[in-house]
């Protein structure tokens, strides 16, 4: 058997690894945004906020890029299997990510309007629940570029955590507006921080969905309590290697 | 004892009908059953060890590089091989539960039930369009006029070649374009009706809009018959066909419906052939 780790035509390999590094670009800027979404909520950082609103253009037209990028190599090279896959998720992965950047965005101006007011410090309610989908955001990444398929699976669960913090934070921020209604509209804009930050884990979930299915051909969303808890969970039909002596036999489907 | 008559004239055989399959009517109906098949052509041993049930009424279609074996397995369903001298078989093909090498089962015969269709479209170059398609009824004694007619335009309306022939079915099969050849012989194998049509690279010499015709037809007349195409081409596969064979080295490397091969496919091999890492 050949070498079999690069493609027959090598402009297929150069227009998939554009794409691919064209998506880690986009990528790196949208976790950087969410990163620094909360910060400058957190340090009352007015600046970072408007550099936040200013960079999602940037990413707007990484996501039209990726897309033009990804049609263009469906167009020339109709990649089937694993080729397939990775060319889909990418165009996938990058809908997702440009949808957490809007979040981030959301995140900042939220913010921008909060640090006119006076300091709150209901803010930190939110810490737990920014380090968490950060975090899941920051392993999603990794295991898209390490291919790292037990990382993947282990994200979707953790969104559910997310979804309890948020309900938290929520309920006791309806608490503090009894108590305080005089910044009822502060406490407000808290609860919708936390809601963006609950939809950038439902699209950091989305993603390390799209990377099982880009890994292992394996479709794990809307699976609910039948969904994976590890690789050796999936169905087994992947790209294995490669059937020994008695082949016909064993390919009789 | 089988006979040759009762292979030609039943159709599908009467053992098949009152036999398991018709016990159980829900499960799909096998139109090839083939085991352990070994071809060698002198000391080439062409295809090794082969086992693959082909269902009735489906496309299944045969890819894999050049010299893989392909177009023997193919031609071994229909017996073509043995006209390649220094031929050798072992291994056992049964066609609807029959033996097709069973000693008392006529080729000839055989190949009227498992029409052919080849890379390059070859009309008879001295019959006209109608000519040709029903000179396979001719040969088998058919001289009924108006039979002929019906049979001819029937033919040609399956092969969606109607409607551009019928004001010149007196013109020679020669003169009709590559793609309108290639219906033509389509139509020609149809006229017979046989149960099966084997294809090997029925669209290779085709422009993309005649390969679409092609394709589109192939489609069509799988509602009817079991049909076994070889291509070279995968998306060709991939688009027309609902079972994929991946042959490498004259071995059966995978089987599988042809979505899952072409997304997921089990076997490394034919994840390095089929997204272009060998071949």
């Amino acid at each position: 058997m050949a070498d079999t780790s690069r493609h027959i035509l090598g402009a297929y390999d150069d227009a998939l690894s554009a794409l691919q590094n064209d998506l880690l670009m986009m990528a790196s800027l949208c976790e950087r945004n969410l990163r620094n979404s909360l910060g400058c909520l957190l340090n009352r950082d007015e600046d970072l906020c408007n550099v936040i609103i200013a960079d999602d253009e940037e990413i707007d037209q990484f996501e039209k890029h990726v897309d033009k990028t990804g049609i263009d190599l469906l167009r020339r090279f109709q990649p089937v299997a694993s080729d397939l896959r990775q060319v889909v998720a990418a165009m996938k992965l990058s809908n997702n990510l440009e949808r957490i950047a809007d979040q981030a965005v959301n995140i900042a101006r939220k913010a921008r309007k909060l640090n006119r007011a006076p300091l709150i410090d209901e803010v930190n309610f939110l810490d737990p629940m920014y380090r968490e989908v950060t975090s899941m955001l920051s392993d999603a990444l990794r295991a898209y570029t390490e291919s790292d398929i037990e990382l993947a699976i282990s994200i979707p669960p953790r969104d559910k955590k997310l979804d309890a913090m948020n309900h938290e934070i929520t309920e006791k921020l309806t608490v503090r507006m009894t108590k305080s209604p005089e910044r009822i509209t502060d406490y407000l804009d808290l609860i919708f921080i936390a809601r963006h930050l609950e939809r950038a884990g439902d699209h950091t979930k989305n993603i390390a969905e799209d990377i099982v299915f880009a890994i292992a051909a394996e479709d794990i969303r809307h699976m609910g309590a039948q969904r994976p808890g590890s690789a050796a969970d999936l169905r087994g039909d992947k790209p294995v290697e490669p059937v020994a002596a008695k082949a016909g036999a064993s390919a009789v489907s | 004892m089988e006979t040759t008559q009762d292979i030609a004239s039943t159709g599908k055989p009467a053992a098949t009908a009152a036999g398991p399959d018709a016990a159980a009517p829900a499960a799909p109906r096998t139109a090839f059953e083939i085991s352990s098949l070994n071809l060698w052509y002198g000391q080439k041993h062409a295809v090794e060890d082969v086992t693959i049930n082909i269902p009735d009424r489906t496309i299944t279609s045969i890819i894999g590089p050049s010299g893989c074996g392909k177009s023997t397995l193919l031609r071994c369903l229909n017996r073509m091989h043995e006209l390649v001298p220094k031929s050798r078989m072992t291994g056992s093909i049964l066609f609807f539960g029959q033996d097709l090498y069973a000693p008392q089962i006529d080729p000839a015969v055989i190949r009227r039930r498992i029409g052919m269709v080849f890379q390059k479209s070859n009309p008879f170059p001295t019959m006209s369009v109608a000519e040709n398609v029903t000179v396979g009824l001719r040969l088998n004694g058919i001289r009924n006029r108006p039979f002929l007619r019906d049979r001819m335009e029937q033919s040609l309306r399956m092969a969606a070649l109607w409607d551009e022939v019928k004001d010149d079915l007196g013109k020679p099969g020669v003169s009709l374009s590559g793609g309108q050849q290639q219906r033509l012989c389509i139509a020609r194998a149809i006229a017979t009706q046989p149960e099966v049509l084997l294809m090997d690279e029925p669209a290779s010499a085709l422009d993309p809009i005649a390969t679409m015709k092609v394709e589109e037809l192939i489609r069509q007349l799988s509602r009817e018959y079991t049909i076994v195409i070889v291509t070279h081409n995968m998306q060709q596969a991939s688009r027309v066909s609902d079972k994929t064979a991946f042959l490498y080295l004259g071995r059966l490397i995978e089987f599988s419906d042809t979505d899952q091969l072409f997304t997921r496919p089990r076997s490394k091999q034919t994840e390095d052939y089929i997204s272009g890492r060998f071949g």
